[in-house]
């Protein structure tokens, strides 16, 4: 089953059925954009959140997904949200230059959030929780990658000790970068938690591998930038941006090197089929050319590639992946 | 030829990207044209393949910034130029150019 969004305030669920897809459930509750969407597997809720300040957990009861509203308490959209690995906290990156971590209060039966405000200076567009449920990494529009502590006494114990340090108190700075010069679009830790890679607006990619004292390996790539990025195993990286194909990166942990790893898509179909005399007089008129080439594009997405997501095999070992885009296509890849 | 590609590369070496000083910037820009006209056509290709990743993003800055003040022919070596960077460094480093806060 997939939720999705289909670019309004509606979130839209799907079943698969052999190989059919079915929508089988509409959610009706934001009064704008949903931005943001996550399903956690083992609790079975999904959380959501959007242009209207809001988030909301839903819960399956019976056929029914039913809302409850989580107060942000920010005055900017909501743009992410991502459960905690755990299940029992969720983060919110919006517009109003913080981070909302929500937990459920159970003698309240409510949820209720905390902030991490200092010092992140823009929109947070993208968030990635640490395996240990604690360290949450945040790219932002301030063109920082930064990993805080998002720790909270009341759902869970003191963490132990990380490479990325020991200790975690509440909105605890452990990690800044300073390298990249664009938004940064995306974020995420490999399967141990021990590196962390994003990509941001000025076509770079780039890793910070705590093992290595926190040292932050760049990569500035000839593409166009890159939107999302996940890891496929702890030296492999799958992204994919405004170029609408996905491609591969290695990192080479002694060298503390990032090189690509080549472009993955579908090989070009069949041959280009001639030009009617008419279609060529359109091209010239519309495009002062009559040349076929470039008319459209021969990757599988005809448009950006906005987010990445490991279906099988988690992070250190990912067999398939999924890849979504603003052309409104889906499309799994094997990995090989 | 040994001399023009000496002169190219003193003159990325010493770019004042980390300055704030815009009558510096000027006149860096002024030789770095200099030099980038001082190239014989077949020439250029082998110039850029000698840069590093770095090199390139920097040759593309100071093109397009050759780009806003034209003279006579500037604008046409510069496109010549143009074309051999962009074969090296890709759209990316156009991008780099647009969102670099460090400028030349």
């Amino acid at each position: 089953e997939i939720a999705l969004c289909p670019n309004n305030h509606e979130v839209h669920i799907y079943r698969k059925d052999g190989a059919k897809w079915s929508k089988v459930h509409e959610l009706k509750e934001h009064n704008g954009q949903v931005t943001g969407i996550d399903w956690a597997p083992e609790s079975n809720r999904l959380v959501t959140c959007g242009t209207d300040r809001n988030a909301y957990v839903w819960t399956l009861k019976g056929n029914i997904w039913k809302p409850t509203l989580v107060i942000l308490r920010i005055n900017r959209a909501a743009r992410c949200v991502k459960w905690s690995p755990k299940e029992n906290k969720f983060a919110v990156g919006s517009g109003s230059r913080l981070i909302s971590i929500c937990y459920f209060e159970q003698e309240n039966d409510w949820w209720v959030c905390k902030h991490i405000k200092k010092p992140i200076r823009s929109t947070v567009l993208s968030l990635d929780w640490h395996p240990n449920n604690v360290l949450l990494a945040a790219g932002s529009c301030d063109f920082k990658c930064r990993i805080f502590s998002a720790y909270i006494k009341e759902v869970e114990e003191r963490p132990s000790p990380t490479p990325w340090g020991s200790k975690m108190p509440f909105g605890e700075l452990m990690f800044e970068s300073s390298s990249s010069c664009g938004w940064v679009h995306s974020i995420c830790f490999s399967a141990s938690g021990a590196r962390v890679a994003w990509v941001s607006h000025d076509s770079t990619l780039c890793l910070a591998d705590a093992n290595k004292k926190m040292a932050v390996a760049s990569l500035c790539t000839e593409t166009l930038p890159l939107l999302a990025v996940t890891f496929i195993t702890e030296n492999s990286l799958v992204a994919a941006g405004h170029d609408c194909y996905p491609m591969l990166f290695t990192y080479e942990e002694s060298q503390g090197a990032l090189t690509f790893g080549g472009k993955l898509d579908v090989p070009k179909q069949s041959s280009q089929r001639g030009l009617t005399a008419r279609e060529r007089f359109q091209n010239l008129d519309k495009k002062a050319s009559s040349d076929t080439a470039n008319a459209t594009l021969d990757t599988l997405h005809k448009n950006s590639i906005s987010q990445i997501s490991v279906l099988a095999g988690g992070k250190a070992n990912c067999s398939q992946f999924c890849t979504t885009g603003m052309d409104g296509g889906m499309s799994i890849w094997d990995v090989k | 030829t040994g001399d023009a590609l000496r002169a190219f590369h003193t003159a990325l070496r010493s770019s004042p990207v980390n300055s704030k000083n815009q009558a510096m910037k000027e006149q860096a820009q002024g030789t770095m044209l200099k030099v980038l006209t001082s190239f014989k056509s077949s020439e250029i290709e082998q110039a850029v393949n000698s840069l590093d990743r770095n090199g390139v993003d920097l040759l593309m800055k100071y093109i397009y910034k050759g780009f806003e003040k034209p003279t006579e022919n500037s604008s046409a070596i510069l496109l010549q130029w143009h074309e051999k960077a962009l074969a090296v460094g890709g759209l990316g480093s156009i991008v780099r150019v647009l969102t670099a806060r460090k400028t030349v």
